[in-house]
Parts: structure tokens; sequence; C-alpha cells
């Protein structure tokens, strides 16, 4: 097509996403599923200590390195090297049931031990010595999303990880707030009144353009989540409260493919014992309510859940009895059809550490990504990664 | 000048103007310009009080976890503390270029530290040589212990290289992606070998960590310092291109211009001088231009300045202005990573919008936005159910109207549109705002305030 009739053609098709009268069957038209499957991110911030979550505790060197920090009481044995951390009980039955797949030694190469910078290198899927501005889940948006809602994060603000190139998901800790301001009168009359085409390829076009797609999402998450369907009993807290949120969502059969969940506080350079107790608690409470939830709703077969933190802990306890900030670290996969559920490998030496006294990685973290984005939700993982990556098993 | 072009100077180099400030400018674009660069011929640094932190040493804080605890709570609360200071300054400042320059270096030669003492005094260098010398700029930046602390600087020794910032300076502070090899990034991170800093943040050259040999760099071959490689980077002409490209893209039009910009790169190539390619900039015809008011979207910290400027407002909580930053994806001293925010589109998502077009009203009239046609009384069943929600405000802002009432006394409520909005208003909007009741310039300014063209500045 020439250069000018394409410009024309796109000109007009644009003009026709402006008229009032769209914003209206904008809002009505429910668009074609793409895919059943659901991804739900927890994000455990601070950096968990993961050998004292998934104990070795058959391991006299973790003994050793960890005088007043390794757990020995209560510990739930998985199989004869690992357990479960007490607080974890919760998720004993997951395990059992092959619906629990925990990768061990997860990072990086050249891991980064500030906790702002690898977490983004973590969301964008970057390496270590790159910087990207937009997050692996924003960039599956960019090529297969339709609408902001396709991905919510139950937080305030918008995690980099959910930031496309283009494209954006939704952050909101309540629904309803958002609802409730989209639909001012006055953002009303607005809409209604606007009404040029021309301006669709600047900036205040794209504005007014967001601002129909915000009130629309609005709506659609409003009208569609059944408040009522969950019967289920969650644990006090703010993460149980956002996974209560999202099952909510998952059960009311929103098109969201992506959720964005997060759990704070693993930064436990100090008193580490009692803080990742409680921590530790609230995350295996809450995910066994909701998984129970779920279950209860027949969307767990449809539901994929991962876990990860920034970075793991050094092996060596510290002088405040705590841990400093360390690298290869686990990863938990939760969902119905794991292909290896269990444990996917074993633990890393802890005799062979790096320079720092960390823990090796073996399993470079973008490979779980490609696998998720591939098997899981049918896209090109190549394009979203920016690189082949190596696919794993688990499901 | 014009009061439109008043306003696009104002609003790029400042946070807007209001009328009761025109009088007192002269009206000449020479000396409107001349008198913005007097004013800020001055410096004033934020200065949150650190004291106490003057006597630690390093061994105190290994020794006692305790105290390393206290200094990292003391360290989180006043770098709240030195964010709103920032946020105050840029608010009230009289040296508005400077402070300008100040936010256009800070998401440049972006850094980001968890201790105050290291990342306020990194932000006064920025604030120092804003409107100076770039080259003596970039050196001073490449010895701040934040910045040495941020990509690794510290760590980058003889024998165990780090390559950090030598990969950033080059791609991200001075000549951008794909002007330099491997090659010369590893050359490069020699020189840069053995750079440290003292706890008071002063820089400290550790000798016997320092790659005293020779480097091959650009082509050139000597024992070169940090230091040279950076005057060995300035004698590539691309350095003063890719500056003055983020200038323009920031200050005139995020959609670049070839030749304005080849313009810049041959003023700014004579000597580095930030001040005078300014005021190239704002001398120039083409700054004015009509495609270049009203194009840019503004940022968070644009967006809420400017709102101050135009009715002044008093935060009865601090940490609310915490949370508007959070809410609208910007916080001072907190950037996403060494690529800084994106900016333009990138700031505008559907949380965004809406929150943009309701925190005027939610700031500055109870989350009222009027809905009075020509001929109402009033919607007093509205403000009734707003005013028993008053309580749920999510923030406790005290606005100040009478000092807008003054400033805009002169201008006609009709005509108001013209002063807060920059740019063109949509015309279906335009025909909408043209029913509103115009009987309060109140209102009027805050159904202004909530509309996607007040995004734009």
């Amino acid at each position: 097509m020439e250069r000018r009739k394409f410009l024309k053609n796109s000109a007009l098709a644009s003009s026709l996403l402006f008229v009032p009268s769209f914003v209206k069957a904008f809002e009505s038209v429910t668009t074609e599923r793409f895919g059943f499957k659901r991804l739900v991110i927890v994000q455990l911030a601070g950096g968990n200590d993961g050998l004292n979550t998934i104990i070795p505790y058959n391991n006299d060197i973790y003994y050793n390195a960890r005088p007043r920090l390794a757990i020995k009481e209560g510990i739930i044995k998985l199989n004869d090297d690992l357990g479960f951390h007490p607080s974890l009980a919760p998720l004993r039955s997951l395990f059992d049931n092959g619906e629990l797949s925990i990768i061990n030694n997860v990072g990086y190469p050249n891991p980064v031990r500030s906790h702002f910078r690898s977490m983004d290198i973590w969301q964008t899927a970057s390496g270590a010595d790159e910087y990207l501005q937009s997050g692996w889940l924003g960039r599956y948006l960019d090529a297969n999303g339709k609408k902001p809602y396709n991905a919510l994060e139950m937080d305030e603000q918008l995690s980099l990880a959910m930031k496309g190139e283009h494209f954006n998901g939704i952050a909101t800790n309540d629904y309803r707030v958002l609802y409730n301001t989209s639909k001012d009168p006055y953002f009303k009359n607005v809409l209604n009144h606007y009404n040029d085409a021309h301006l669709s390829e600047h900036n205040l076009g794209y504005l007014y353009q967001t601002m129909i797609e915000a009130k629309s999402s609005a709506n659609y998450i409003y009208e569609n989540t059944k408040v009522k369907l969950s019967q289920q009993e969650y644990p006090q807290n703010k993460f149980a409260r956002q996974l209560k949120n999202v099952a909510q969502f998952i059960n009311s059969g929103l098109e969201t493919k992506v959720f964005y969940t997060s759990l704070n506080g693993f930064d436990t350079h100090a008193n580490q014992l009692n803080k990742q107790k409680r921590l530790l608690s609230q995350y295996a409470d809450s995910i066994s309510a909701f998984v129970k939830d779920l279950k209860h709703n027949e969307t767990f077969d449809d539901t994929l859940i991962l876990t990860f933190s920034e970075f793991g802990r050094r092996v060596k306890q510290n002088a405040a009895t705590g841990t400093d900030h360390g690298a290869a670290n686990n990863v938990f996969v939760i969902g119905k059809s794991l292909k290896k559920a269990g444990f996917y490998n074993d633990l890393a030496s802890l005799s062979d550490l790096d320079d720092n006294g960390d823990l090796k990685f073996e399993i470079d973290f973008r490979t779980i990504y490609a696998t998720i984005l591939s098997q899981w939700l049918d896209a090109d993982d190549t394009t979203i990664l920016n690189n082949s990556y190596d696919k794993l098993n688990f499901i | 000048m014009k009061q439109i072009e008043l306003q696009h100077l104002y609003w790029r180099v400042g946070f807007g103007i209001h009328p009761a400030e025109y009088k007192s400018i002269n009206k000449s674009r020479k000396s409107v310009v001349k008198s913005l660069f007097k004013d800020s011929n001055t410096f004033s640094p934020l200065k949150v009080d650190v004291s106490y932190f003057n006597n630690i040493s390093y061994k105190d804080l290994k020794d006692n976890p305790e105290l390393a605890k206290s200094v990292r709570e003391k360290n989180v609360k006043k770098i709240k503390e030195l964010n709103f200071q920032w946020i105050n300054q840029l608010a009230t400042s009289k040296e508005l270029l400077r402070e300008r320059m100040t936010l256009f270096w800070a998401n440049h030669f972006v850094c980001k530290d968890n201790n105050i003492v290291f990342i306020q005094k990194y932000n006064n260098t920025l604030r120092t040589y804003a409107i100076g010398d770039f080259r003596a700029f970039v050196k001073a930046v490449s010895k701040e212990a934040a910045m040495l602390k941020y990509l690794n600087g510290k760590q980058n020794r003889k024998n165990k290289p780090n390559e950090n910032f030598a990969r950033e300076i080059m791609e991200l502070f001075t000549l951008g992606e794909g002007n330099y090899s491997e090659t010369d990034i590893k050359e490069s991170a020699k020189a840069f070998t053995g750079y440290n800093h003292d706890i008071k943040g002063n820089f400290v050259l550790r000798k016997h960590q320092h790659h005293n040999g020779q480097k091959t760099f650009f082509g050139k071959t000597g024992n070169f310092s940090g230091d040279d490689i950076i005057d060995i980077i300035l004698e590539n002409k691309q350095c003063a291109r890719y500056i003055s490209k983020k200038i323009y893209r920031y200050f005139v039009n995020p959609t670049p211009n070839e030749k304005h910009i080849n313009a810049m790169t041959e003023v700014f190539f004579k000597d580095y001088n930030i001040g005078n390619l300014m005021r190239f900039v704002l001398l120039s015809d083409w700054f004015y231009a009509v495609e270049n008011i009203g194009a840019k979207i503004k940022s968070p910290i644009e967006f809420m300045v400017g709102i101050a400027n135009t009715v002044p407002i008093k935060f009865e909580r601090k940490k609310d202005i915490l949370k508007i930053q959070k809410l609208l994806g910007q916080t001072l001293l907190d950037p996403p990573n060494v690529a800084g925010w994106k900016g333009d589109k990138a700031w505008i998502d559907a949380n965004t919008i809406m929150a943009r077009l309701k925190l005027p009203s939610l700031m500055l009239n109870n989350a009222i936005i009027s809905l009075k046609k020509h001929g109402d009384f009033n919607d007093s069943f509205r403000e009734r159910y707003f005013k028993r929600n008053k309580g749920k405000l999510p923030f406790k802002i005290l606005p100040n109207w009478d000092t807008f009432s003054t400033n805009f006394k002169s201008v006609e409520t009709e005509r108001l549109d013209t002063y807060i909005i920059q740019g063109k208003i949509n015309k279906g909007t335009a025909d909408y705002l043209e029913t509103l009741n115009k009987k309060s310039k109140k209102d009027y300014c805050i159904q202004l305030m909530s509309l996607p063209e007040y995004q734009m500045c």
C-alpha cells in the first residue's frame, strides 16, 4: 500500500475509535477469550532466606554455618535431604498431591545483591548488565493482551514487571475505588463531547484513548466481579486479602491472564527467626486458602502460581542473628498439571559457594519464564524475552 | 513576549506562571531569558540535618548491630525528609532554571542510595553543575560516593574489574548505545579502578587498587586516569549530540527535530557549557513555535508542583506528598533503575490517567468537580454528599484559594482556560466547557484541571 493511502486509511480507522457512540459499544463488547489459563505471581520482596525455607536438615555445613539460626525443630521432612520450615505445614498436602514443584538454585550470572536492582532484573528478565524499561509480563501483554485488565496487580502502584513497551496492566488494591473514580459524571460528560479524530496520533489523543480504556476497564471489572462466590475463609492480613481478590476475579471468569501479588518484609538482616516464621505462615496460610477457594470453584486446573524472591541469603549467619543478601534461591510453582512435581532438582552444594559465600545458581530464572510463557500461556517466549532460552519440563 | 509564549517558557523552565507575575517581568524575550539566568546565579543546596551521623565510623556499625539498625531507620526517615525538601524547593525557589535543570539531570545521571549523607551530597552536586560546565559535571559525578555505590565503582579493582560504571557512563551518560565497543568498556574500566569514598562521602583513590598502566581507548593509548577517559569521550561530537537531543526532547518537544538538534550540537560542542546551550534554546524562535506549545505530557512532579503553583497548597500530613508521587508513578530519589523514568507516554496508563484526572478536585475541592450549567442554581445535593465524605478523603490538604483569587484577579473567568491549559483544547471538550456556568473562577479552574488537556504542557 502506498504510504499516503495507508495514512489515510489508518486515520479513518482511528477516527472510528473516537466517535462518542463508540465509547458505549466499547464497554459492552465481549472480546473473544484468548485462552483460559491464568498466571498468578507472588513476589516475596526483600530476599527470602531460601535455606531456612527449604531446609537441608541432614547437612552439617548448614548447621555449622548457622549456629544460632538453623532450624532444628519441627522441620517437615519431604525427602531424605530437604524439609519445609514448620510454617509451611499448610503446603504439605500440595506437595504430597503433586501440585507443588520446588525449583532449587534459581538465579542468573553475575548476581546483583542490591534489592532494587535485582528485583529489576527479575521483573524485566534482563541480564545483570542490561537495563530494560519494560517488564516481562508487560511485553507479554504487548504481544497478547487486548485490554488493560488482562493483567491486574493487587496494589496501588504498577510494578515494572507489568509495564510493556506499549501496553500496561492495571494496578488496583480496591477495584471499587477505581470504578467510583472513573464514573464521576464530569468525566462522562467530557467523553460524551469528545469528538476530535485527528488528534489520535498525538499525545492528547493518547490521553483520551487511555481515559476511555480506563473507564471501560473499571466498568468491566466492577460489573463482572461476583462478590458472593467465595465461601472460603482467608487469614486476616494484606497478602491474604490480595489473594482473596484474585480468587474473586478468577472465579468470576474475568478475562485476566496475569495477576500480580506481593508479600513484603523478607529483608531479615537481624533477628530473622521470628520475622521469617511469621511471614512464611502468612504466605502458606494464604496460599492454602487461595488454592482451596480455586478448587472449590473448579478454577485451580487453569491457574498456575509462581512464587519468587529477588535473591536468597548468605549461607553463613551474620552477627545480628540474621542473614545478608545472597544469590541463588528456590522458586515455587503451584498448579494442577505439573509434569515434575516435588523437587525439580537437588539443592546446590553448600561447600562449593561463590566468592561471597552464596549458593551458585544452576537454573536461570529466565528459563522458568520461557517455560511458563510457551507451555502455559501459549506465547512466543523468544520475542517476549528477546532471547531463546531452554525450556524446563515442570509443566 | 506574548502571554502564550511566556507561559510556555515558564512551564518548561519552571512549573507555570500566574498572571500576577506577568507585570514584574520585562516583556522582551532577551531580557526575560537574561533574568532567568540571573535568578539562577545563586545556589541553594538542600539541607537535611545529618549531624546524627557525624561521629559514626564503619567500625561502630560493624561492632554494634543495634546502632546499625537505628542508622538504617534514620536513613529511611531522612531520605523522606530530603524528598519533601526537594519538592518544596521546586515549588518555591526563585532559582527556577537551576532547579528545573537539577530535576532534568537527576533523570540523566540517575542514582539512588539508602545513605542520606551520600544522596544529599549527590543531589547538591547535580544542583551545583546544573547550568555549568558539563565536563566538570561528568567528572564530579564519577567521584560521587552514591554513584560509586550505585554502579559498583567501588568494587572496580585492578585485579577484579567491575565494568558497570564504565559501560553506563558511555551508554547512558555521554554517548548513547552503539557508540563504543566492548573493548572500550574494558579498557576504560581500568582507568576507573581504585575509585572509592570514605564514610562522609568524600572521594578517595585507593592507589593499590588502581590500574597504573597503559590503556587503549578510542584508538588512543596511554596511562589514562578516569578524568582522561572523560576528556576523550567528550572529544567525540556524538556526546554533544546525545545531550542536545535529550535536552531537546525534555525542554522542547518529545519528538526530535534533527535540524534544531544539529544546531544545538554545534553550540554545545564548542565549550560543553550547559548554560550557553540553554540560552541558545530559550532564545531561538523555534522554541516558541506552535507545535512545541503543550506538546509534552507533564511528569507527575510537573503535574503536582504545577497545581501548587496555581493554587498554593499545604499538606497537613507530609506522607501525603509521598503517597501522591507513588500513585502517579514518580517518587523523587527513587528512580526505577539507572535508565531513569522513561517519561512522555510512559507516564500514562489506566491507573495514572484516572488518578491525574481526579487529583485536582481531591486536593483542592473535597473531590467535587462542579457540573453546574448555564442557568443552574446549584448542585447542593452533590455538595452535601461530598461534604459528608470529606473525612474519607485520602489526603489532608489545605488549598489557599485566596492567593489564587489575588493572582488571577485580572483574568476574566471565561478566559481562564488560556491560562490554565497549554496548547489546544479538543473541540468537543471545548463545546462542553462552553455550556458550563462560569460564575465561580474556582469551579472553572478545577474543571479545567480535571481534563486530559491539563496533562500537557
